[in-house]
């Protein structure tokens, strides 16, 4: 593989420097403590709306759907080049442009992808995911909420957990269980919502950061059209794992806001003898952050000749999460009390900060690491599953 | 195509049960495979058309490099065919030229010592032409015909060829964790040296060869990881236990993925520092400090984990896990161990800033 631009990737890094450089300034963003989450939200749609009418929010996808008929490398380079300019860029926009397009233009029928895809990719439509329960995490096929046919319509009655910005969502995607007579993987199906349908109501989760992005969501009597199911009835397994699949492969690529491990080199530079103790460590971590932009560069190479990602792809999270938080960790210790106090105005503190909170919900979020393990171990080195002792039971029969 | 051919080669010859065979014969070097090696061109690889050689890049010497870690060949490639002859090569001597052509014919062994340090070893001095002072455990020494030094005050540093047969040369057999490696340690009194580079050029050329050899290692260590991994995953696929396999469980599930997590992550830095070595100098230091590091994290993973997996057994001569776990302790020590090349990568990471 080759880690210089082609000339023609060349070519194109110019082109979008040239053009961020003449739109990205005006989004640049102010400090998250000078702005609310409703300004920021405002912001990063409309910064969607910019990329999307010059092509830049789906690079991959033909002309014809609002793309570039672009490459994978390509994708990257923008991502590469935007992430010099801090601009918002937020998972609500992504939830929808990385997980639940992707999986309709695979799964969808073609009213349902051309209903969704244009607004979604100019920010007029923000996702949340409507997948965890509070008794179905790592074991998500064994959710709980019923989707009851009636007519032209759903009827949804359950709860969902751990959902992402649902309170800023306009849609979600959702998998209920329609038929719990069968196993427990075969019982669901897909659809997408309306987040503003009756019966509806979201509960804002206080997180140990203090923050809210997750929510509780109540679903009491919801009704959803038929003409709003994605795939057969009975599928929605299968599809919810294209949505999975997509999610691993994104959750593991780059953000400006994550501590990076250059960081914490910098910083034991600056604790002198203090940062000793923690040097070896510190480059094992910054050996493992670059191990892993080399690995995505040979998975982008991979796709860019039309191999799909493969289970070993789940590394990425696993390794990712597991960096920062170690990282975060040994940056905060480093800095002794002086980076305890939350409101510390010093921009590199406040990253390990984040880092810190939020590489605990990191490895749980979107498979834990010892799901990731499992997989890897199972898919990759090819060694016996675990024991599931549901798997072919008839859901309504489980305890 | 190479890689094919390599180890196609080196599954039917450099087995286990010739290294064992090798190891009751007490002979230091499988003069026979290394012949062989050389038949196919590996010792001339690098080695320019001109002398003999095939006039082949890094990239190609990482494939046999890894090719070679896969097997635990107990050869003097990277020292010999690779550093060596890349030294050799960028500061042209008669004596030199004519090693190339021996080397490309599979005649001549070269130890290198001395990479590891960022300073000349303190012990040995040039003065007037000779070299005096000594050096600890040098790998392939006793089977070396010639060792390359790194010489000299710190602020006129030499690289040296120093011929082993001539006078003043005194060679000690070490007794090394790793049988299959042998190890010497040298006293030159008074000994006749070729200077190959002095001053700046000598600092050039060493630092060059010591981010080609981390490169390199780093390939071989990936290599003997991914066996160690399959070598594990092989028998816990086999072994039962409370009615199960034992790679069935959890606790041992994971382990594996972590053994394969560590050598992904390895292979990619190994893969941009190959690409480094071509095209990317100014990328190399951090590349090929990320190589070596992720590289001994990984192999140190998988040799250690290998033989705990296999149980009792594992610590027996008899099952092959000792022959990774001893050669996952040399590799992490020659060239410099972990520490100082995690200085080297802390220290590349925040010069690019």
């Amino acid at each position: 593989m080759d880690f210089n631009d082609t000339p023609q990737e060349a070519a194109f890094r110019a082109e979008v420097r040239d053009w961020l450089s003449s739109h990205a300034n005006a989004y640049r963003q102010p400090l998250p403590a000078d702005i609310t989450e409703a300004d920021f939200i405002a912001r990063a749609r409309s910064w969607q709306k910019v990329k999307a009418e010059a092509g830049y929010a789906a690079i991959r996808w033909p002309r014809s759907e609002g793309g570039l008929d672009g490459t994978p490398i390509e994708e990257v380079i923008f991502a590469e080049e935007e992430a010099r300019y801090h601009v918002p860029v937020g998972p609500f926009v992504t939830i929808g442009t990385h997980l639940a397009v992707p999986t309709f233009r695979v799964h969808a029928t073609t009213e349902q992808v051309a209903r969704f895809t244009r607004p979604t990719l100019y920010g007029d439509l923000l996702w949340c995911q409507l997948f965890s329960e509070p008794a179905a995490g790592s074991d998500l096929a064994g959710l709980r909420t019923r989707a009851v046919r009636d007519g032209d319509d759903w009827v949804i009655n359950g709860q969902k957990v751990w959902t992402s910005w649902a309170h800023v969502a306009d849609w979600g995607i959702l998998i209920a269980r329609t038929d719990p007579g069968v196993a427990k993987h075969k019982g669901l199906s897909y659809f997408v919502v309306d987040m503003k349908t009756p019966g509806i109501e979201v509960r804002r989760i206080r997180q140990i950061s203090g923050e809210s992005e997750f929510n509780e969501v109540f679903l009491t009597d919801v009704r959803i059209p038929d003409a709003n199911r994605i795939g057969a009835v009975g599928e929605g397994w299968k599809i919810a794992m294209t949505t999975l699949m997509n999610e691993r492969f994104s959750v593991g690529g780059e953000s400006q806001d994550e501590p990076q491990a250059a960081d914490l080199a910098a910083l034991l530079q600056r604790a002198g003898p203090a940062g000793l103790p923690y040097r070896l460590r510190a480059a094992q971590l910054l050996a493992q952050e670059q191990g892993l932009k080399y690995f995505r560069c040979r998975q982008i190479t991979a796709l860019s000749r039309g191999d799909t990602p493969g289970a070993i792809a789940a590394m990425g999270k696993l390794v990712q999460s597991n960096v920062m938080q170690e990282m975060s960790r040994i940056a905060l210790d480093v800095t002794g009390t002086a980076a305890l106090a939350c409101a510390g105005d010093d921009p590199a503190i406040s990253k390990f900060q984040h880092g810190y909170f939020w590489s605990a919900a990191l490895r749980i979020a979107g498979g834990t690491d010892e799901i990731l393990r499992n997989q890897i171990a199972e898919r990759v080195l090819g060694l016996p599953g675990d024991i599931r002792v549901d798997k072919d039971l008839p859901f309504s029969q489980l305890k | 195509m190479l890689r094919d051919n390599a180890r196609r080669f080196l599954s039917e010859t450099a087995t286990f049960e010739r290294w064992r065979r090798h190891l009751d014969s007490g002979a230091g070097l499988d003069r026979a495979l290394w012949r062989e090696v050389a038949e196919l061109g590996w010792s001339g690889a690098a080695v320019p058309e001109t002398f003999g050689g095939l006039g082949l890049g890094p990239m190609e010497l990482c494939v046999l490099a890894e090719e070679l870690g896969r097997v635990l060949a107990p050869l003097p490639f990277i020292g010999t065919a690779s550093i060596a002859v890349d030294i050799l090569s960028r500061s042209p001597t008669p004596e030199g030229n004519a090693l190339l052509e021996r080397i490309a014919t599979g005649d001549a062994v070269i130890a290198v010592a001395g990479l590891d340090a960022d300073q000349p070893a303190s012990k040995l001095v040039l003065r007037d032409g000779r070299v005096d002072g000594s050096l600890g455990a040098v790998a392939w020494l006793e089977q070396a015909d010639y060792a390359i030094v790194y010489a000299g005050e710190p602020d006129t540093p030499s690289l040296l060829l120093v011929d082993l047969a001539g006078a003043g040369v005194e060679r000690r057999t070490l007794r090394l964790i790793d049988p299959l490696l042998p190890h010497g340690s040298l006293t030159l009194t008074q000994a006749a040296t070729t200077v190959l580079a002095r001053g700046a050029q000598a600092r050039e050329l060493h630092a060059r060869a010591r981010n080609l050899g981390a490169v390199l290692t780093a390939f071989e260590q990936i290599g003997a990881a991914d066996t160690a991994c399959a070598l594990a995953v092989a028998y816990v696929k086999e072994r039962h236990a409370f009615g199960r396999p034992v790679g069935a469980y959890q606790a041992v599930k994971h382990k594996l993925a972590d053994m394969a997590v560590k050598t992904e992550l390895a292979r990619s830095n190994c893969y941009f520092g190959a690409w480094a070595l071509v095209d990317g100098p100014d990328e190399l230091d951090l590349a090929a400090a990320a190589a070596r590091v992720s590289a001994i994290d990984a192999l140190d993973y998988a040799a250690q984990e290998c033989l705990h997996l296999h149980g009792g057994i594992g610590y027996t001569w008899e099952a092959n896990c000792h022959f990774y776990y001893t050669r996952a302790r040399v590799l992490a020590s020659s060239l410099g161990n972990a520490a100082l090349w995690g200085e080297r990568l802390l220290h590349a990471a925040t010069a690019q800033r």
